[in-house]
């Protein structure tokens, strides 16, 4: 071109153009919801067992095959829900005076490639409308990463603290180096109950780190146990749909949460998506989660997120699957947990197909950490946005679940989560917080802003720390020791929830009183207006009041 | 759960009079009873029906029923008494008749993979941390012979009483020899 256009010049710089774009390409599974290599519906049983699904005789079943015909179709209800046109059956879902129930009763009886089928005649504003009566618990909920780069411990506590008591339920942390596991779970177990008691936590590393922390009473839940639609890939990733059905219950047999995760993507990006498209394979990888008795899924594409994201229809596909994680009645936490775009316009409208519907957990991992410091390679949205959630949430007057909060308090939570983890330290073993620590993690804008620790000092002593064969109960006695008596009783009071098994099911949350809160006594009864989770009465006035506006008294 | 000592069971043997031999009647008694157990029936019968989600959350509305590993009850665990050190990790684990009654609310509520679920868990809940862990790595791909894999099977049926999770990994044992995941085939 010899002379350019002025305004392509502008465009050309924008945001959105940094972002990597691909046409479709059916052959390697670069396609959202919609290649023409994906099975056709149809199933056929004999005696009570499945002998064919999508075209493929039982025979010819790979190991994902298999086990979603043996675990998963409910072959007593197949004939009737297979029968229904596909078209009909989407129009069920949209239609408020079809309730939830009545259609959770039909869809065990659909295979992969029908619910894909039901999914591709939606369009988003029906996948939301379908989200909002479907999801499992009443009322929303959200999730928070608490991480930095230095696995630095007061931080971590004084993070998970305002954290929790913006109102995230649950808060997921991982690691920089491997070997922090156990003090940045205890650092969020701490952390947690100081900003709310009932705070679930989790740390998200290797599966079997993970199991062995939540056996010591170190975390509540666990979420990082990945599951994949081909087999190839489930082997590479170490795993069958079999060892995860052993482990998921492994986790229950010690009253400790669980939920798979997956997304769409995550095949083609580990090439092996056997020419079939996103959300094809990701319906079977929630068929896995749903047979192995999981009470649910952290889905929307995850990690893989860029792929999608590539493609057309691809954010659509990701709502798609979200819907189908709840259509086959699993707690969803929903993705918007890892950064896909360099544009602010886009990241915010992916985030809406969950935030307005609601969902389980708006958000699977909400950056309640700048972005330089989330380990899982940053959120659509950080603690740099909260201020711009709370106002969307007024303006749209929809729930994620956060709430307005002074900077004092924040103060007030961050330094006494600090001073926990101090006193821990001190019990247990840990290398000193010093009261610089404690200082520099309270008022931190991040990891930036903390002094360094020694870090052979601080691994050697997790080393003794899981020989010693401490538990959850020594940091019990240690907060009480050092007049944390309300913490204590809280991290007790998460130790006990194990005992009782009531969180194990589906879409469970403890609130501030310990009371669990689940699709069981919190079941989401949405039909149409005036029914559902409303935010209205106190919520509604708590949310109105961001400390920003003004009020026409004060003038 | 309900358990009978060999004495007991030789005892039923031999009521039954039928001539065969103790050993072969014991294990056709513990698959009643392990098969009991899968389908939650081994929760003390005391409540009179099943329970259901009127009765959840069961720490609340049902406290009488929920006990910890070593019968503590949920007012038992107090903060003073861990204080004092008289509460040990293994009096606030669960139980198996807990995770039952949990699995007779799944399935009240229509959740039945989760109810198999649970009942895999309650049978767990007998299998010690270090080789509960060494089981799962042992089910991951290419990590076991079909024989050693139905050797696993057997310990879970017999050393842990536990059959759910003895048929679940039979059926690995057979998907990953026709799929070629079995120690070896990489």
């Amino acid at each position: 071109m010899q002379k350019r256009q002025k305004r392509f010049e502008v465009l050309e710089q924008r945001a959105v153009n940094k972002d990597g774009f691909i046409k479709e390409w059916d052959e390697v599974g670069l396609v959202a919801m919609d290649s023409p290599y994906d099975p056709k519906p149809g199933l056929k049983i004999e005696n009570g067992k499945v002998v064919e699904m999508d075209g493929i005789p039982c025979a010819e079943f790979d190991m994902i095959d298999t086990f979603i015909a043996n675990h998963c179709i409910d072959v007593n209800v197949a004939a009737e829900a297979m029968a229904i046109d596909s078209l009909e059956f989407a129009k069920k879902l949209v239609d408020i005076n079809v309730s939830g129930a009545e259609i959770k009763r039909l869809v065990p009886g659909l295979t992969p490639a029908k619910i894909l089928d039901v999914l591709k005649k939606m369009n988003v504003v029906e996948l939301m409308m379908a989200m909002q009566k479907l999801r499992c618990r009443k009322t929303p909920a959200n999730q928070a990463h608490i991480t930095n780069v230095k696995d630095t411990p007061a931080l971590l506590a004084a993070d998970a603290a305002e954290g929790s008591y913006r109102g995230f339920q649950e808060l997921e942390t991982t690691v920089g180096i491997a070997r922090y596991a156990p003090m940045n779970a205890i650092a969020l177990l701490i952390g947690g109950q100081v900003g709310c008691r009932g705070t679930l936590t989790q740390c998200a590393v290797e599966e079997a780190m993970e199991l062995q922390m939540g056996m010591k009473g170190l975390t509540a839940y666990a979420e990082t146990v990945s599951v994949y639609g081909t087999d190839q890939v489930f082997v590479d990733g170490d795993d069958t749909p079999w060892s995860k059905a052993f482990l998921a219950s492994a986790y229950a047999s010690r009253g400790i949460k669980m939920r798979f995760t997956s997304g769409t993507g995550s095949e083609v990006q580990m090439g092996y998506a056997n020419k079939k498209s996103m959300l094809y394979l990701e319906i079977k990888c929630i068929m896995i989660t749903k047979g192995a008795g999981v009470q649910g899924l952290q889905n929307g594409s995850i990690s893989c997120i860029g792929v999608p994201g590539a493609v057309p229809g691809g954010i659509r596909a990701v709502l798609a699957e979200n819907v189908a994680t709840v259509l086959l009645d699993l707690e969803v936490a929903s993705g918007n947990d890892q950064t896909f775009t360099h544009s602010p316009i886009r990241n915010t409208a992916r985030m809406l197909m969950q935030f307005l519907p609601g969902t389980d957990y708006v958000f699977s991992g909400y950056s309640g950490v700048p972005n330089y410091d989330n380990m899982f390679a940053g959120s659509t949205h950080d603690s740099d946005d909260f201020d711009d959630m709370l106002v969307l949430q007024r303006d749209l007057q929809c729930d994620m679940a956060l709430r307005p909060v002074t900077e004092e308090q924040i103060i007030a939570v961050r330094n006494k989560a600090a001073r926990a983890m101090q006193a821990v330290f001190q019990e247990v073993g840990f290398p000193a917080i010093t009261d610089e620590e404690v200082e520099a993690a309270t008022y931190a804008h991040g990891s930036k802003d903390m002094p360094d620790r020694n870090q052979p000092e601080d691994l050697r002593a997790i080393e003794e720390f899981l020989k010693s064969g401490k538990t959850g109960l020594d940091i019990v006695r240690a907060l009480h020791k050092h007049g944390f008596q309300d913490v204590a009783e809280s991290v007790l009071g998460m130790l006990k929830q194990k005992v009782s098994g009531d969180y194990l099911h589906t879409s469970a949350i403890v609130d501030e009183n310990f009371n669990v809160k689940s699709a069981i006594n919190d079941r989401n009864d949405y039909m149409g207006p005036g029914t559902g989770y409303r935010l209205e009465g106190e919520r509604w006035e708590l949310l109105k009041n961001i400390p920003q506006a003004i009020s026409p008294e004060d003038i | 759960m309900v358990s009978f000592t060999k004495d007991q069971i030789a005892d039923i043997i031999r009521k039954v009079g039928d001539g065969t031999s103790p050993e072969a009647l014991e294990s056709a008694v513990k698959n009643v009873l392990a098969k009991l157990q899968s389908e939650g029936l081994s929760a003390p019968a005391s409540q009179g029906g099943k329970l259901d989600a009127s009765s959840y959350p069961l720490g609340i509305k049902r406290k009488d029923l929920v006990k910890s590993a070593t019968g503590l009850g949920l007012d038992d665990i107090t903060i003073e008494k861990v204080i004092a050190g008289d509460i040990q990790f293994d009096d606030i684990k669960t139980r198996p008749e807990t995770l039952a009654y949990q699995n007779e609310i799944a399935k009240s509520v229509n959740r039945p993979n989760l109810a198999n679920n649970l009942a895999r868990a309650g049978e767990m809940t007998r299998i010690p941390d270090a080789r509960l862990l060494e089981m799962y790595n042992f089910l991951r791909p290419y990590r076991a012979t079909k024989q050693e894999m139905i050797s696993m099977a057997e310990e879970l049926e017999e050393k842990y009483q536990a059959p759910a999770c003895a048929k679940l990994v039979r059926e690995a044992a057979d998907v990953y020899e026709k799929n070629n995941r079995l120690k070896g085939d990489r």
